[in-house]
C-alpha cells in the first residue's frame, strides 16, 4: 500500500515515507524565527550544513562515525554471540533456566548506562568502557527475544522434526534457529537500536571521541550547531541500517514464510 | 496379509501428570493391541478417549506409565524416522518451501541436495503438488498442506505411517480425493498404517481392521474385520456395497455403545 515511489539508484523510496522528513525540516526551517529563538539555542539548517561541510574536510566527522560504528559493530557481535546461544538454553533447558533466570533477571535492571561509572573504573574511560556497556544493553535485548521465540516453536513442530529423524545439532540449525528467527530478529533489531542509546549515552560520559562524545562536548562551547550535527547523524545512520540491513533480511526470511505480515 | 507382528502395545496406561496443580489424568488404561505388518488399521472412539495419546507413545513422544509399546519386538523409547507420523496440523516448516520439506528427513539422513530433491519431486508427483514445488507452506490450501504433509512422510520411507485424523481438516470433497489417494499409495508402497479418524465412514473405507475404543480412560472395546477387497474402495460405488453398509452400521452402533463387543 503506498501512494506512489521514486527510485533512488536500485532503491525504492515511499514518496508517503519522505512526508514526514519534509515536515520536520519545514517546521525546522519556519519554527525558530516565527517564535524568535536565538541561533545559540537552535542553529539554522544553513548553520549546521555549513558545520558537516567544515568537520567533513578536517576530517573530524567521518572518524567521529566510524569510532562509533566500530564499537557498536563489535558490541552487537559480542552481546549477541552471547546471547543467542545462552536464550536457547534458557529456552530448551529446565536446570539452565533455573540456574541463569533469577541471576540475569537481576542483572537486568542494571543493565545500560547505569554500568558506566564501574565500567569507567575497570576499563578507564574510552573503547573499553563504551563497548562493556553496549554489549550488555545488546546482550539483554537479544537474550529475551530468543528465549521467547524457541519458546514459541509449537511443540509439533519439534515433533514433526524429530519422527523425520532430528536429532542432534541437526535440530537447532533445522528447527530452533529458524523456528525463533521472527524473534531473534525483532530482538536483534530492537538490540541494534537500544545499542545505539546506549553508546551515545556511554560517549557522553565515557567517552574520548564517537559520536555521543562530540555532542558532549561541544555544549561546552555552546556549539549548537555541532549538536544538532550529531543528532541527525545519529537518526540517519541507524535508518540507514534498518532500511538496508533488516528490512531486508525480514523480507527475504520472515515475510517470505509468512511467519510476519507485512 | 502377513500375520506378523509390526508394532505390539500392551496394557498400556498414559498419564498426564500436572505437577503445578498436583492433578494425574488417566488418557488410556489396559490398553491393548497389535498393528500387523502392511495392513491399514484404523482406530475409532469417542473424542477424549486416548487416540492421539496412543498414537503419541507409538511415536515415542510421551512415555508410558505403565505397560509396554514396541516394534519388531524392541521397546519405542524415543521418535525415529521408521515410524512416520502425519499430524492434523500438517506441522509443515514454514521457513521450507514444500520441496524441502518433503525432503527433510532425507536432508537430516544426509542425502546430497540433488538426490533429495529428485526423489522429493517424485513424491510430490505422487500426490499431485508438483507445481507447487516452490511454494511456502503458508502458500498452500489446506489440502495441499495435507498432501505435502503425507508426501513428507512417505517420501521418508518410514516402515510405519502413524497418522491422526489427517484428512479432518480438509474440505469433503477433497477428503473424498485424499483418501482415494492413500488407499493407492498405500496399496503400492505396502506400508504398515496406523489411521486415526473420528469417522466411522472413514475408517471402514480405508482400513483392513478397526480398533474401537471405549470412552476414556480408553481401552479396546471390539476389533472389526472388513474383508471388502481393495478393488472395490472407490466412493462412486461403495456405498452401494451392502457387505459396507454392515460393516458401518456395526462399528458406528460399537462407537456409541449400543452393541455389545
Ligand atoms: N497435554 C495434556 N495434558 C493433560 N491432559 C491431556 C493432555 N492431552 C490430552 N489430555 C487428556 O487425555 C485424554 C485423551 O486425550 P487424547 O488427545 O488422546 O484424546 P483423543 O481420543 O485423541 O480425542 P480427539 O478425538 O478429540 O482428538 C483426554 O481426556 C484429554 O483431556
Ligand atoms: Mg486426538
Amino acid at each position: 500500500m503506498s501512494a506512489g515511489f521514486f527510485r533512488l539508484g536500485r532503491f525504492r523510496v515511499d514518496l508517503l515515507a519522505v512526508l514526514p522528513f519534509l515536515l520536520l525540516i519545514l517546521m525546522w526551517r519556519t519554527l525558530p524565527s516565527l517564535t524568535g529563538m536565538p541561533e545559540y539555542m537552535f542553529p539554522t539548517i544553513g548553520a549546521v550544513w555549513d558545520k558537516a561541510v567544515e568537520l567533513t574536510a578536517n576530517g573530524q566527522l567521518q572518524d567521529n562515525i566510524l569510532d562509533s560504528l566500530g564499537r557498536l559493530f563489535l558490541a552487537f557481535l559480542i552481546g549477541n554471540a552471547l546471547a543467542v546461544p545462552i536464550g536457547i538454553a534458557i529456552a530448551l533447558n529446565r536446570s539452565a533456566s533455573d540456574f541463569l533466570r533469577p541471576v540475569l533477571t537481576f542483572l537486568q535492571s542494571i543493565a545500560g548506562v547505569a554500568w558506566v561509572p564501574l565500567a569507567v573504573i575497570w576499563f578507564g574511560i574510552g573503547m573499553g568502557s563504551v563497548v562493556f556497556v553496549i554489549a550488555n544493553t545488546i546482550f539483554f535485548s537479544t537474550l529475551y527475544n530468543t528465549v521467547a521465540g524457541v519458546e514459541s516453536i509449537p511443540k509439533v513442530l519439534h515433533r514433526a522434526v524429530r519422527s523425520h529423524g532430528g536429532r542432534g545439532w541437526a535440530l537447532y540449525s533445522e528447527l530452533i534457529l529458524p523456528g525463533a528467527f521472527v524473534n531473534i530478529l525483532l530482538g536483534l533489531r530492537i538490540a541494534m537500536a537500544r545499542g545505539w542509546h546506549a553508546l551515545v549515552g556511554a560517549e557522553m560520559i565515557a567517552g574520548s571521541n564517537g559520536l555521543g562524545y562530540m555532542t558532549m562536548e561541544a555544549v561546552q562551547w555552546y556549539q549548537s550547531s555541532t549538536i544538532v550535527l550529531g543528532i541527525l547523524c545519529i537518526g540517519c545512520l541507524w535508518l540507514a541500517m534498518d532500511q538496508l540491513i533488516f528490512r531486508p533480511l525480514e523480507r527475504r526470511t520472515v515475510v517470505r514464510w509468512g511467519m510476519v505480515r507485512q | 496379509m502377513s500375520a506378523k507382528t509390526k508394532i505390539s502395545v500392551v496394557d498400556l496406561r498414559m498419564e498426564y501428570v500436572d505437577e503445578n496443580r498436583g492433578i494425574r489424568h488417566i488418557a488410556t488404561d489396559g490398553l491393548t493391541l497389535d498393528v500387523k505388518e502392511n495392513e491399514f488399521l484404523c482406530v475409532v472412539g469417542p473424542s477424549g478417549c486416548g487416540k492421539s495419546t496412543l498414537l503419541s507413545a507409538i511415536a515415542g513422544f510421551l512415555k508410558p506409565r505403565g505397560g509396554t509399546v514396541s516394534m519388531d519386538g524392541r521397546p519405542i523409547l524415543e521418535p525415529g524416522a521408521d515410524r512416520g507420523v502425519v499430524f492434523q496440523e500438517y506441522a509443515l516448516l514454514p521457513w521450507k518451501t514444500v520441496l524441502e520439506n518433503v525432503g527433510l528427513g532425507l536432508k537430516l539422513r544426509g542425502v546430497a541436495k540433488a538426490e533429495r530433491d529428485a526423489v522429493a519431486m517424485r513424491f510430490l508427483d505422487i500426490t499431485n503438488l508438483t507445481h507447487a514445488a516452490e511454494k511456502y507452506p503458508h502458500e498452500l490450501s489446506g489440502g495441499m498442506k495435507q498432501r505435502a504433509a503425507v508426501a513428507r512422510t512417505l517420501a521418508n520411507k518410514p516402515e510405519v505411517m502413524l497418522m491422526d485424523e489427517p484428512f479432518a481438516a480438509v474440505d469433503a470433497q477433497t477428503r473424498l480425493t485424499l483418501q482415494e489417494e492413500l488407499v493407492r499409495i498405500w496399496d503400492e508402497n505396502r506400508l504398515t498404517v496406523l489411521f486415526i479418524t473420528h469417522s466411522v465412514e472413514e475408517a471402514v473405507f480405508l482400513g483392513d481392521r478397526i480398533i474401537v475404543l471405549t470412552p476414556g480412560p480408553g481401552k479396546v472395546r471390539a476389533v472389526v474385520d472388513v474383508p471388502i477387497p481393495r478393488d472395490q474402495r472407490h466412493w462412486a460405488t461403495i456405498n452401494a456395497n451392502p457387505q459396507f453398509v454392515a460393516i458401518r452400521d456395526r462399528t458406528l452402533a460399537l462407537v456409541r455403545g449400543l452393541e455389545a463387543a
